[in-house]
């Protein structure tokens, strides 16, 4: 018995040309952020919101994500997200560790 | 690639579920493969971040011009090697070999253009003294390491893909291989991308000077 995989929609060139100009239309507003001059910490958090941003569009448009079947994007991205979230959460205590190494005479 | 002829498994007769997420395995393996090198590139960029927090003297190298303009184009470049990849992928898809061959040859030449800017560009900082741990601007050593290791990474990728793409090209045009390798072979190349969408603001706007 051999298994058949189910015909799927997909989108248009059309779609796939205004994806693109949004990213570039995003790559801009990055590079426009920058030069305004921004506090640090305001500036990253902008620039990475827009990053992923752009992520997002080109999983679900570029890589196909958003016509494939639901369960491949439960089966991939929430465990990505949840094992960057933690490295988030522990690298501190790499550093933290780091200045506690005892010191030598 | 017509989707529905698309057979999953069952090798020699065996008998074999349908596939849950309804891809080819190699689609399933390249997804699997790219979530592994995002949490790589993940670990690294985030590594990168609390150096730079770590290091009060942290160098901003950076000018509008040539660095940012440079990266500018590199990105423009890439993105739009992602548009004629998807290009290439329903050309194949649809049966149209010579287009899907000419798409793909354009995403190649992106590459490369894309390859030769970022090597222009580190053969000017090596030019300006920067090495891997040798700063010239006084700041923290640790900026070189980052920079050419986290770009260097990508380049790497960047090269890989090119190399692939030529590969998959020339077997696609003897009959090789069909539309879904073409298409593997394109989520790399869009994940090579999506790379630098975090590369380019972390590591180059956010060191401009």
């Amino acid at each position: 018995m051999t298994a058949t995989v189910p015909p799927h929609r997909g989108p248009t060139m059309n779609l796939f040309v205004v994806v693109w100009i949004g990213l570039i239309l995003i790559v801009g507003l990055e590079v426009f952020l920058t030069y305004e001059r921004l506090p640090a910490g305001m500036l990253l958090a902008c620039l990475l919101g827009l990053a992923l941003i752009e992520a997002g569009l080109g999983v679900m448009y570029f890589m196909h994500l958003k016509y494939e079947r639901p369960a491949l994007f439960w089966s991939l991205i929430p465990y990505l997200v949840f094992a960057l979230v933690m490295m988030d959460h522990f690298w501190p205590d790499a550093l933290r560790l780091m200045r506690q190494r005892m010191q030598g005479p | 690639m017509d989707h529905s002829a698309t057979s999953v498994g069952a090798p020699h007769g065996a008998p074999s579920e349908g596939s849950p997420y309804g891809i080819a395995s190699k689609k399933l393996a390249i997804w699997l493969f790219i979530i592994a090198d995002a949490a790589t590139f993940g670990v690294i960029l985030f590594a990168y971040g609390y150096l730079r927090l770590a290091n009060p003297d942290w160098t901003k190298p950076f000018a509008f011009s040539p660095t940012i303009v440079n990266g500018i184009v590199m990105t423009v470049v890439l993105l739009t090697s992602s548009l004629t990849m998807v290009a290439a992928v329903a050309a194949a898809q649809a049966g149209r070999t010579s287009a899907g061959l000419r798409w793909l040859g354009a995403t190649m030449l992106l590459g490369i253009a894309f390859a030769a800017l970022h090597l222009r560009e580190w053969f000017a900082m090596i030019g300006d003294g920067w090495r891997l741990f040798r700063n010239p601007m006084g700041g923290s050593p640790l900026f070189g390491a980052t920079f050419f290791g986290i770009t260097g990474l990508h380049l790497l990728h960047v090269i890989c893909g090119v190399i692939v793409i030529a590969v998959i090209t020339i077997g696609f045009r003897r009959g090789r291989f069909d539309a879904g390798h073409v298409e593997t072979t394109a989520l790399y190349w869009h994940f090579v991308d999506l790379v630098w969408m975090f590369v380019f603001p972390l590591v180059y706007l956010m060191n401009v000077r």
